[in-house]
C-alpha cells in the first residue's frame, strides 16, 4: 500500500501549497516525500508571538494509518516539548492518532498546542514545574527562548531588565539566587542545573530551604 | 435487533468436551490466609466468555457481537451492564460505542460485497435513512449512492456504482474504502496488538467496529490473531482472573478471594495446573511469600534503583579476609571454610562462622545503633543506605543461592549415588537428601522475602519476634545445608542420614512458625510498617 502512502502525501502537500490563509508550509528535504520539514508562526498573545517554528516530519510507511512523527526543530520552552530535544507529548501523536488526520491539521494541533499547554501530561518536567509554579517568570523564559531560536524580534520581548538574555534567563531563573550560590564557591552552571531541577523560581516561590539545594550541589 | 451481523459466528472454538466440574477442582483451603481458587484451561476461558456473551445476548435481545462489545465496556461485569441498560439502553450502546437500537438500520453495514458463506445479498442503505444517523455532521461521509464518493485516507474516487462493493461505513456513517479498513484494522491487530477497542477511522469517533465485521474483513491468520488478543483482553479485563506467568503455559486462574483492596492484609499465592506457583495479586512468577504485593514492588523498583551502589554486593567472589585469596561461593551454604588458611566464616557478615552456629546468631538483624549518632545528612543517608545494604544483602544472598539450585541438586545427587554404593543404601533410601534439599530451597525463598519484609518493618516489639523467628529459620537452614554438604563416609552415613532427616523436619517446622504467624499478623494487624500500605 505504499502507493496509497505516496498518493496521500503527495495530495496532502499540494493542498498545503494552495492553501494561502492557514500559514501553515509543508516541504520537502531533498526531495524525499516522507521526510519533511513543517513550519507555521507562533500564535498570537503567546509567549511564542512574532517566532517562527520548524517541526521535522518523518512519515513512517504505514501511514496513514500510523501515526506521523514530528519532533520541533525550532528549540521551543514549552511544557509538552523537550527542551533538549524537541520531541513532543501530544495524544494525536500516539493513541489518539486517525488516519482522517493530515500533516496540516496535526501542524495546527501543534501550533494551538503552544497557546494551550498541558502541563498535567508533560515532555519536559523541569519546564512544566516551571509553568505551574510561576507563569510571569515561565512567560518571561519562552519569550527569551523565541528570540533567541526562533528569530522572534527583540523589540516583542519585554525582558525584565532590557539586556540581552543571560544563561540565567534562558534556564528561567533569577540572577540574585543564581549568584547567591555561587559566592559560596560553586561552578555557575552546576547552580543553574540544581537550582532548574529544584524549580527554584522567582522569588523563590516553592519555598526550596537551602540546605536542599546545597545537599543537591554537594553530590 | 441488528440482524445483518451474524450473531453466531462470534466464537470459531470447537468445544472440546470439558465438563466443567472436572477440571474446576477448588484447591481445599487450608489456611486463614490462603484463597480459593480455580485452575481453567484456555479453552475453559473461551467457554467463559461464551457463556457470558450468550447471556447478555438472550436477556437484552442483541447479536454476539453487540452483546461482547457492552461486556467488555463493563469489565465483563453482567449485572452492572444490566442494571445500567435497563436504565437506559441509549447511554449504555453510546457509551460502549455502538448507537442505540432505535435506528436498528443505521448500525449496519450493508455495503459489504456478498462472500461465499452468506446466502443474502448485501442490503443497500437508501441515503434519505442516513439523516436519521446520530453521528457525522461532517458531509462528506454522509455520502449520497448518487455521487462519487474520494476515500479520506487513501484518496482514491470511487465512482457512485462500487459505493456498495468498494466502501464501508459503521452505524456512525463515517465512510471508507474497503481496502482502508482492511489495511487500518490489520494495522491495529497485527502492529498495535487491539482488539476489543477498535475504533472507527474518523477522528474523535469512538464507534467499535464490531467482531463479526472484523472476521470478514481480515484474514484468517490474522482473524486468529485477534481471536488471542480478545481472549487475553477478558482475561486482563476481568479482576478475578490471571493468566499464569509461567513460559508455555496458557492456563488461568480464577479467584475471587484476592480483589485489589484486599492485598494489603493477604499474600494470595497460588500453585497453576502446570506445578509452577504464582502470586495472583500482582502475577510475580513465584511465591513472594510472606511479603505484601505492594512491599514487593516497592522493593523491587528500590533494587533497580539503587542497582549500581549495590552491584559489588552481588559478586560472586570474595577475599578471605585473613589471607585476602580470592574465594569463590559454589552452593547456597554460608558457612564458607578458606581452602587456603582454613578460616571459617560467614559468607553474608564475613564475621566468624564460630559467632553463627551458637545462640548469638546475629546476622539476621541490622544493628540500628550504628546509624543513631549519624548528626549531619551526609551521614544520616550514608547510614540509611547501610541499613538498606545490610537486608539487601542477604536478600540477595538468597537469590544467588536460588541461582546455583541446579547444582546443589546436582551435588546432592553425586552423594546420593555415592552412599548409594558405599552404604549398602536402596534409591528409596538415600531419597531423604533430595527431599532435604527441597526443604532448604523452600525455605530459602520465604528467608529472601523475610528480608525485605524487614527492611520496611517498623522497629518495635513485634519486628523484634519476626526477626528471631527468621534468625531460628537462617540458623536451621544453614546447618542442614551444611549438613549436605558433607562428604558421607561409609562408617557415619547412617548417622548423617538421621541428622539431616532431622534437621529438615526442624527446618519445615521454623518454616512453617514463621510463614504462619507473619500471615495471621497481617490478619491480626500486627505489623507496621515504613511505608503506607
Ligand atoms: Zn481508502
Ligand atoms: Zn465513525
Ligand atoms: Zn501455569
Ligand atoms: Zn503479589
Ligand atoms: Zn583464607
Ligand atoms: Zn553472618
Amino acid at each position: 500500500m505504499s502507493d496509497a502512502r505516496l498518493r496521500r502525501v503527495q495530495k496532502e502537500i499540494r493542498d498545503c501549497a494552495k492553501d494561502k490563509t492557514s500559514n501553515i508550509s509543508i516541504d520537502m528535504i531533498d526531495e524525499n516525500p516522507f521526510h519533511l520539514i513543517g513550519a507555521f508562526p507562533g500564535p498570537p498573545d503567546t509567549p511564542y508571538e512574532g517566532g517562527y517554528y520548524e517541526v521535522d516530519i518523518v512519515i513512517p510507511d504505514a501511514y496513514p494509518f500510523q501515526p506521523v512523527k514530528m519532533k520541533f526543530i525550532t528549540k521551543v520552552y514549552h511544557p509538552n516539548v523537550s527542551s533538549a530535544s524537541g520531541a513532543i507529548c501530544l495524544d494525536i501523536l500516539k493513541d489518539a492518532w486517525s488516519p482522517v488526520l493530515t500533516l496540516k491539521s496535526t501542524l495546527i494541533s501543534l501550533q494551538s498546542l503552544l497557546c494551550e499547554p498541558v502541563p498535567n501530561d508533560p515532555q519536559d518536567a523541569e519546564v512544566a514545574k516551571h509553568y505551574l509554579a510561576d507563569r510571569a517568570g515561565f512567560n518571561a523564559t519562552a519569550k527569551h527562548w523565541a528570540q533567541a531560536y526562533a528569530q522572534a524580534p527583540a523589540s516583542k520581548v519585554k525582558a525584565t531588565h532590557g539586556k540581552p538574555a543571560t544563561d540565567a534567563d534562558m534556564a528561567g531563573l533569577a540572577e540574585e539566587n543564581v549568584v547567591s550560590f555561587t559566592d559560596m564557591g560553586f561552578p555557575r552552571e552546576k547552580v543553574i542545573s540544581v537550582l532548574k531541577k529544584l524549580n527554584y523560581r522567582g522569588n523563590n516561590v516553592s519555598n526550596i530551604h537551602e540546605s536542599t539545594v546545597l545537599e543537591e550541589l554537594f553530590k | 435487533m441488528s440482524s445483518d451481523e451474524d450473531a453466531n459466528d462470534y466464537f470459531e472454538y470447537e468445544d472440546d468436551g470439558f465438563e466443567d466440574d472436572e477440571m474446576d477442582q477448588e484447591a481445599p483451603v487450608k489456611k486463614d490466609y490462603d484463597v480459593a481458587y480455580n485452575v481453567k484451561t484456555l479453552s475453559q476461558v473461551i467457554d467463559m466468555q461464551k457463556k457470558a456473551i450468550a447471556n447478555i445476548q438472550t436477556v437484552l435481545e442483541l447479536d454476539a457481537s453487540t452483546a461482547a462489545i457492552l461486556l467488555r465496556h463493563f469489565g465483563w461485569n453482567s449485572e452492572k451492564l444490566q442494571e445500567q441498560f435497563f436504565n437506559d439502553p441509549s447511554k449504555a450502546l453510546t457509551d460502549a460505542g455502538l448507537s442505540p437500537p432505535s435506528s436498528p438500520s443505521a448500525h449496519t453495514s450493508p455495503l459489504l460485497p456478498p462472500t461465499a458463506s452468506s446466502s443474502t445479498p448485501p442490503r443497500i442503505t437508501r441515503s434519505s435513512k442516513r439523516v436519521a444517523t446520530p453521528a457525522t455532521t461532517r458531509s462528506r461521509s454522509a455520502v449520497s449512492i448518487q455521487t462519487s464518493f474520494e476515500c479520506p485516507v487513501c484518496c482514491i474516487e470511487y465512482p457512485a456504482a462500487s459505493l456498495s462493493t468498494k466502501t464501508l461505513a459503521l452505524g456512525c456513517g463515517h465512510r471508507f474504502c474497503r481496502d482502508c479498513w482492511v489495511e487500518y484494522v490489520v494495522g491495529k491487530i497485527r502492529t498495535d496488538g487491539e482488539s476489543a477497542k477498535i475504533q472507527c477511522m474518523e477522528n474523535g469517533c469512538h464507534r467499535i467496529v464490531k467482531g463479526s465485521l472484523i472476521d470478514q474483513l481480515v484474514d484468517p491468520d490474522t482473524s486468529q490473531r485477534y481471536r488471542k488478543l480478545l481472549n487475553e483482553a477478558f482475561v486482563s479485563d476481568t479482576a478475578t482472573l490471571r493468566w499464569c506467568p509461567h513460559p508455555g503455559c496458557e492456563n488461568v486462574i480464577e479467584c475471587s478471594q484476592a480483589p485489589p483492596r484486599m492485598l494489603n492484609q493477604i499474600v494470595p499465592t497460588v500453585t497453576c495446573g502446570c506445578g509452577n506457583e504464582l502470586c495472583f495479586g500482582c502475577g510475580f512468577a513465584a511465591s513472594h511469600r510472606p511479603v505484601l504485593c505492594k512491599l514487593v514492588k516497592l522493593w523491587q523498583k528500590k533494587c533497580a534503583d539503587d542497582s549500581e551502589t549495590a552491584n559489588w554486593l552481588q559478586a560472586n567472589t570474595k577475599e578471605c579476609i585473613k589471607c585476602q585469596s580470592t574465594i569463590e561461593k559454589n552452593g547456597g551454604c554460608n558457612h564458607m571454610t578458606c581452602k587456603k588458611c582454613k578460616w571459617e566464616f560467614c559468607w553474608v557478615c564475613m564475621g566468624p562462622w564460630s559467632e553463627h552456629g551458637t545462640a548469638w546468631y546475629q546476622c539476621n538483624r541490622y544493628d540500628e545503633k550504628s546509624g543513631m549518632d549519624a548528626r549531619d545528612s551526609q551521614a544520616k543517608s550514608r547510614a540509611s543506605l547501610e541499613r538498606y545494604l545490610h537486608y539487601f544483602n542477604r536478600w540477595a544472598n538468597h537469590e544467588l543461592s536460588a541461582k546455583l539450585d541446579a547444582d546443589f541438586y546436582k551435588n546432592t545427587e553425586k552423594k546420593m549415588e555415592a552412599m548409594q554404593q558405599s552404604g549398602n543404601l536402596s534409591w528409596i533410601e538415600v531419597q531423604f537428601a533430595k527431599q532435604a534439599v527441597d526443604t532448604v530451597i523452600r525455605a530459602r525463598i520465604t528467608l529472601k522475602w523475610s528480608y525485605c519484609m524487614a527492611f520496611y518493618l517498623k522497629r518495635n516489639n513485634q519486628t523484634e519476634l519476626f526477626e528471631d523467628n527468621q534468625r531460628d529459620l537462617e540458623r536451621a537452614v544453614e546447618n542442614l545445608g551444611y549438613l549436605l554438604e558433607q562428604n558421607p563416609e561409609p562408617d557415619s552415613i547412617s548417622k548423617l542420614r538421621a541428622d539431616i532427616t532431622n534437621q529438615s523436619a526442624y527446618v519445615q517446622k521454623r518454616h512453617d512458625i514463621l510463614m504462619d504467624d507473619t500471615l495471621k499478623g497481617y490478619l491480626e494487624r500486627r505489623w507496621e510498617f515504613s511505608v503506607d500500605i
